[in-house]
């Protein structure tokens, strides 16, 4: 039961990284030679959720794995000033992100309620 | 990373459109000043965004600033206007190297960054503010 806490919060923590790399590309959008950058944490977030599957108890839940991905450089091609940033694209990976992050906390809510409801009977 | 670095982010991208902005305003407000204290017509300004680091952050994530205002170096436009106290004695006048159009598209997209990074900081804030409620009620 302990593990859904941990998963969903390396699912909040590396959609608030996220959420930082794509500011920073929105926020250089005009900066000439700058490269937008972008976190690819599916994969470990995916290995850690199927290992919560397959493993025995005390087996599963280290920490820090997860916790952010690898922040690689998008490989667009770039403008004239060397920046490769396209708005619309950041902004609708931001609102993907945001939804993400929203599952989380919405599904990280439920289970504390469900944890308050136990404890009260 | 500091949860709190990408307000500061889109707060420095908001700054730096702000001035370009300021910038974009003083151009068109100047397309037709041919006297300028250092003599001659305006010249048109540009402004020159240069990414920032925020706080000490091992993503390196950047902010942005106007790290500087040059001057365009287009030559000045010059028109046949005889009766223009500025002619020269073939009636020719200097005046600024100014497009309004180029202005106006400049200004169309600092408003757009300008208005995505409002977004992004909006986002931010709705997200910690979540994360805020977590355990309530």
């Amino acid at each position: 039961m302990g593990d859904i806490f941990k998963t969903l919060e390396r699912q909040i923590r590396a959609a608030g990284i996220r959420h930082g790399v794509i500011a920073s590309n929105i926020a250089n959008v005009d900066t000439p030679g700058y490269k937008a950058k972008d976190v690819k944490f599916d994969e470990t977030l995916e290995k850690a959720t199927i290992e919560l599957r397959k493993t025995a108890p005390g087996h599963i839940g280290e920490s820090g794995r997860a916790e952010g991905g690898r922040v690689d450089v998008e490989s667009r091609p770039s403008w004239g000033d060397g920046n490769n940033v396209e708005l619309d694209v950041e902004v609708a990976k931001m609102t993907e992100n945001a939804i993400f992050f929203q599952t989380a906390v919405t599904l990280l809510s439920t289970n504390i309620r469900m944890f308050k409801t136990a404890l009260r009977r | 990373m500091n949860s709190f670095d990408v307000l500061k982010i889109s707060g420095s991208a908001l700054e730096a459109q702000r001035r370009r902005m300021n910038v974009i305003a003083s151009n068109l407000a100047n397309a037709e000043s041919t006297r300028t204290e250092e003599g001659g017509p305006y010249k048109r300004q540009d402004v020159v965004f240069a990414s920032e680091s925020v706080g000490s952050d091992p993503l390196e994530l950047k902010g942005v600033k106007v790290a500087d205002v040059v001057p365009d170096g287009k030559p000045p436009k010059t028109i046949y206007e005889p009766g223009h106290p500025d002619a020269d004695k073939e009636g020719f006048v200097a005046m600024p190297n100014i497009n309004p159009i180029e202005e106006m598209a400049n200004m169309m997209m600092a408003f757009r960054a300008y208005e995505a990074s409002v977004a992004t900081f909006n986002t931010a804030k709705s997200m910690m503010l979540k994360t805020l409620e977590l355990g309530r009620a």
